[in-house]
């Protein structure tokens, strides 16, 4: 076990934490959407840059990855990986309320990818007490490894992070996508003394 | 009008800043918007955005910014997607071909005391990245294609066409359908570069690439294998379709007309042919059996197309 690790109760407090941010980010997409919006319950992990690339591997069919950088105070921060399969993305301009032909398929990407990430992350850092700022989303070229290959490309920035894997469902326009938070290394033990700081609290 | 400290600061980005309150009025913009616009702020405080930018796609930046107001988040607006939103001038209009400054624009919410009160409107200049990054696509583009062309004949060089096969092979053994090669040798080759010399062959060989290529079909991939050797690739052909390919290819080579030093220059070529069977798992299968008839043309006397021994009884 690395000391990166989170102790039991600080993991409890983390799946907490993000358990009420998803409550209330979902109510803000789905009067923003106009449409119920679901958010599966998380998988919390901590993994090293080696098997990240593994756990990822099941997504080698993704059509489309948007990342966007994400910083708030006490050196919280991270990066946000979108995750879409082809199909999923198909209504994305009528779900966000635009004519057809008014944005291209990679704006509307890039367009719900943000809404999606900011939304969820302005909520959780109200829960901190902490206020995020975000780097402008990117889609990251869809080549044949793409997922495997970007986070490959991060390696070189850490060994260990933690991963939030968040699932969005929105029926009605069978859309559906995974947010992936990857909070490296170096921004671990920031978090980790923010949830003791909870739990004292408490 | 004394300006405010970070009014002064403001002033000094190279970025533009523009605040709206939730009417859109224009209620302050830097002097990065002053300049490239070319309107004080005086001049338009208070008037809508629309009426300053009129370029501005409505329907598009109202949706835009009724999410910034509703999820109380930030929203972007990259070049890559939309080259520009504000018809700005920049600042290398003789070095770069684009009209507009090519821009990063991001929407942020502005709070007062938790209450949403106005929308701020960065707008970076990235005339300079847009242009590089066009440069190195089309430089990236171009290498591309070098890299599967092959430098003589201007045809698909060994290892796209090899490449190429692979893919067609997979496709066709799981599709079940058909795949036929076709493998060609100049014949005596090495004469014509002894007696004439290698700018006569290097001739030979780009003629013969021209006439092949304006000779197959769209589908069909046609690349030098090596030297004098060239191969095409026939999805969804068979074996008496093949033969056809072939006796034409055949039949244009021997008719070609070369001149060299106003001499003229016969050539001739053996055509090994072959179509994908059951026995084959390895695309590099099919090559060796095209091989195999292509010798098998050349030892019963060159200029004749051969087909694979195993394919015989087909025919």
């Amino acid at each position: 076990m690395s000391a990166f690790n989170l102790n039991e109760d600080q993991q409890d407090c983390l799946q907490e934490l993000i358990n009420v941010a998803m409550g209330q980010a979902s109510d803000q997409l789905a009067r923003y959407l106009d449409t119920f919006v679901d958010l599966r319950v998380p998988s919390i992990e901590q993994v090293d840059a080696s098997s990240l690339s593994i756990t990822l591997n099941d997504k080698t069919l993704a059509s489309a990855i948007v990342s966007q950088g994400f910083f708030g105070y006490e050196g919280i921060r991270g990066e946000a990986l979108l995750v879409y399969q082809s199909q999923d993305s198909l209504q994305i301009a009528d779900l966000l309320g635009y004519e057809p032909g008014e944005l291209s398929e990679e704006e509307q990407l890039i367009d719900i990818s943000s809404i999606l990430t900011t939304t969820f992350l302005n909520v959780f850092a109200s829960q901190i007490d902490n206020q995020m700022s975000y780097s402008a989303p990117r889609l990251l070229s869809a080549s044949q490894n793409p997922l495997v290959e970007h986070v490959e490309n991060l390696l070189f920035h850490w060994d260990l992070a933690l991963k939030v894997k968040i699932t969005y469902r929105v029926t009605d326009f069978s859309f559906n996508c995974d947010m992936i938070l990857l909070i490296p290394e170096s921004a671990i033990s920031n978090i980790k003394s923010v949830l003791d700081r909870i739990l004292e609290e408490f | 009008m004394t300006l405010s400290f970070c009014e002064k600061v403001t002033n000094q980005l190279n970025s533009g800043v523009i605040v709206l309150d939730l009417d859109y009025r224009i209620v302050f913009w830097n002097n990065f918007l002053a300049i490239h616009a070319n309107k004080q702020f005086k001049d338009v405080c208070d008037l809508s955005v629309y009426d300053v930018f009129p370029e501005l796609p409505k329907r598009w930046f109202e949706r835009k910014l009724n999410g910034v107001k509703q999820l109380n988040s930030p929203s972007f607006c990259s070049w890559e997607q939309r080259h520009h939103l504000f018809e700005l001038p920049h600042t290398r209009p003789i070095t770069t071909d684009s009209h507009y400054m090519a821009q990063n624009v991001t929407f942020t919410p502005i709070e007062d005391k938790g209450q949403l009160t106005h929308i701020c409107i960065l707008i970076e200049d990235v005339t300079d990245v847009c242009h590089y990054q066009t440069m190195l696509r089309k430089t990236l583009d171009d290498l591309a294609m070098a890299n599967r062309i092959d430098g003589l004949t201007q045809v698909y060089n060994r290892k796209h066409w090899e490449e190429c096969l692979a893919q067609e092979f997979a496709r066709a053994r799981r599709y079940d359908a058909d795949l036929a090669l076709i493998m060609f040798d100049l014949d005596h080759f090495k004469r014509i570069n002894d007696n004439y010399g290698h700018q006569c062959g290097d001739m030979v060989l780009i003629e013969t690439a021209k006439v092949i290529e304006e000779l197959i079909r769209i589908s069909d991939t046609f690349g030098r294998y090596g030297g004098e050797e060239f191969a095409v690739i026939l999805p969804e052909t068979g074996i008496a379709g093949a033969l056809d390919v072939a006796e034409k290819i055949r039949q244009r080579i021997e008719d070609i007309a070369l001149l060299f030093n106003e001499e003229p220059i016969n050539v001739t070529t053996s055509i090994g042919v072959a179509t994908i069977g059951d026995d084959d798992f390895r695309y590099e299968d099919l090559i060796a059996h095209a091989d195999q008839a292509l010798y098998e043309a050349k030892a019963l006397g060159r200029n004749q197309v051969a087909v694979n021994k195993t394919l015989i009884a087909c025919v």
